[in-house]
């Protein structure tokens, strides 16, 4: 049970940031390649507070949530109105430029030494209690982000931005403020990212630059693009097949011979490229989308009939 | 002045790979991160042929840089093809070639490892260049990157095929009822934009070492620096894929790169919004007159 519990807190950072990826990316058209700047900028916020300054857990996360909230606003402010190739690359860059930063800040983040060790954010004085009790408030966040999602499909403000996303000229015809409310969702969505973030310090104790790299932005959305970006639960689906599968079922349950259990996490991010091109080509819409559109109804095969006609 | 004479030197192969990658996205119109990956197998193609087949480093550099290319066009005929055939979208390319670059990455780390490979040259002669030295390796260098950049500029302006290449570029329907042969013209830029990157990958692999993540590395930036060059026809392109690769190379020389991804990063919002900002005042001025 204790050597289930890690790995599932793991999974479920993965299924919150993939929840606020398809409220940016699913919701509202925002393309964030640079998830893994805002959850650890969050981080490493957190646990420099926390470790070097000996804040309170909470207030950390507090404020780290505001600071990543805050870098994402000003960043909003400059890219949300470009077109999404270019907030794609800016969001990467932005995600790079937080690597760096903890790399080679190093009086203020230890660099490549590490960070540690971050505590819990609360003690009930039995460690595995403790740990479990933390992957419980993890699972309610998760829980809590997706009702959230689920609501915002019915409600006008969702509707509000999935016109956004599907005709933003069109949205802002009918009066509507688009690039407001795309800076103001983009805001809170990444300092939710931050707070998550911030949680997950908690989760890995010890902090190194590694935890930082494009892999995580990636590993986040492939779960949701194999899940289907337009589903609420489409995050929650595809981290299961992909993280779940990898650092739980195969961790945890397969007998892997050694020589090849040092291979696994090569594998593991190969075929998880593997997923992505397959989806992508055969199942854009993700395993939870809805019916395969018919390729005579998509606009551009009707301009190439109209050419060979 | 070393650090600016340096950076030129370094520049070379950087040109290659900017040129390479701009090809692409003029013809296809999306930003293709498994480029990267392209870079990298050249480097890894020549390691083969010359640290363990045991040929001689400039007898290895032609078949290496040929399979690059052959490997680039396998990509398109096999992803990317299909890809734009089903009508996936633009940011959706983009994604689907982070896929293809993960696989690929993470495929030479299964069979390479991660040790540094380093190559074996049997005559580092060195030189002076306005009192810097440079090696032979990075003569060739300059070399080849002026003649892979002098030959793209032939192909596509002094010959039928440049013709097909930038009638399909504006205008791919009516390329197609023209007769062009998409997929044939398409295979071979794809094929000299992978011999460019593979040149690329060879001379960053001389100048230091060979690992996994060598064209992983420099893919953000040759993206950010090629819009920021903006690709225009691809004269502007070839331009823009050279003065990227100078500015990239000056840039990483002089600062620490955390200040020099800072910097690029500005620069690339600031370059963008000023061009919209352009494109809507044009469209006023339309609608006024």
């Amino acid at each position: 049970m204790n050597a289930l519990v890690f790995p599932l807190q793991g999974l479920t950072i993965i299924v919150c940031l993939g929840v606020l990826l398809h409220l940016q990316f699913g919701r509202t058209g925002i393309v964030n390649f640079g998830v893994v700047g805002f959850s650890g900028l969050g981080m490493y916020t957190t646990g420099i507070l926390v470790v070097n300054y000996e804040v309170p857990f909470a207030l950390a996360l507090l404020i780290a949530t505001a600071l990543t909230g805050l870098v994402a606003f000003l960043l909003g402010l400059l890219i949300l109105n470009l077109e999404s190739e270019a907030v794609l690359v800016a969001t990467l860059a932005f995600s790079t430029i937080v690597f760096y930063l903890v790399t080679s800040e190093s009086w203020l983040t230890e660099g490549v030494v590490g960070l540690g060790t971050v505590p819990r954010p609360f003690d009930v004085g039995d460690t595995s209690t403790s740990q479990l009790l933390f992957l419980l408030v993890l699972v309610a966040i998760a829980a809590a982000l997706l009702v959230y999602a689920a609501r915002l499909q019915h409600a006008p403000y969702g509707r509000l931005l999935f016109s956004i996303q599907d005709n933003e000229t069109l949205s802002r015809s009918l009066g509507k403020p688009t690039f407001r409310h795309k800076l103001v969702f983009f805001t809170v969505t990444c300092a939710a990212m931050g707070a998550i973030g911030g949680l997950d310090a908690s989760v890995n104790q010890f902090l190194v630059p590694r935890l930082l790299t494009a892999d995580l932005t990636f590993v986040v959305w492939i779960a949701l693009v194999l899940g289907g970006r337009k589903r609420v639960f489409g995050a929650v689906l595809g981290t299961l097949l992909t993280v779940g599968i990898f650092d739980i079922v195969i961790e945890l349950y397969v007998d892997v011979p050694r020589e090849f259990a040092q291979q696994l996490p090569n594998v593991q991010l190969m075929l998880f490229g593997l997923t992505l091109i397959l989806v992508i080509l055969f199942r854009p819409q993700g395993l939870l989308g809805e019916r395969r559109r018919k390729p005579q109804d998509s606009p551009t095969a009707e301009s190439r009939k109209k050419v060979q006609a | 002045m070393d650090t600016l004479i340096i950076g030129l030197i370094e520049a070379a192969p950087l040109v290659l790979a900017a040129i390479g990658f701009t090809l692409i996205y003029y013809l296809n119109g999306f930003i293709n991160v498994a480029y990267a990956e392209t870079v990298t197998s050249g480097a890894y193609f020549a390691i083969l042929f010359n640290s363990i087949l045991g040929l001689n480093f400039y007898a290895a550099i032609v078949p290496a840089a040929l399979l690059a290319g052959a490997l680039s066009a396998l990509t398109y005929v096999a992803v990317f093809r299909p890809a734009l055939r089903r009508g996936v979208g633009k940011i959706e390319m983009i994604v689907l070639s982070v896929g293809l670059s993960f696989l690929m990455r993470h495929a030479v780390r299964l069979f390479f490892g991660v040790d540094l490979y380093l190559f074996d040259i049997t005559d580092p002669s060195y030189l002076s260049v306005f009192g810097t030295g440079v090696t032979s390796a990075q003569i060739w260098a300059m070399v080849l990157a002026v003649l892979i950049a002098v030959g793209a500029y032939l192909l596509t302006y002094k010959t039928t095929y440049g013709q097909q290449i930038r009638g399909l570029a504006s205008n791919a329907d009516l390329a197609a009822t023209s007769g062009i042969d998409p997929t044939k013209t398409s295979v071979l830029v794809w094929f000299v934009s992978g011999v460019a990157g593979g040149l690329a990958g060879i001379f960053i692999g001389v100048f230091s070492f060979v690992d996994y993540t060598l064209g992983w590395n420099l893919i953000l930036i040759i993206i950010m620096v090629t819009i920021i060059g903006g690709i225009g026809s691809v004269r502007g392109a070839l331009v823009a894929g050279a003065a990227t690769g100078i500015a990239t190379a000056v840039l990483t020389n002089l600062s620490d790169p955390l200040y020099a991804q800072v910097f690029l990063l500005l620069l690339f919002i600031a370059v963008l919004r000023f061009r919209a900002a352009a494109a809507r005042s044009v469209k006023t001025l339309m609608a006024r007159s």
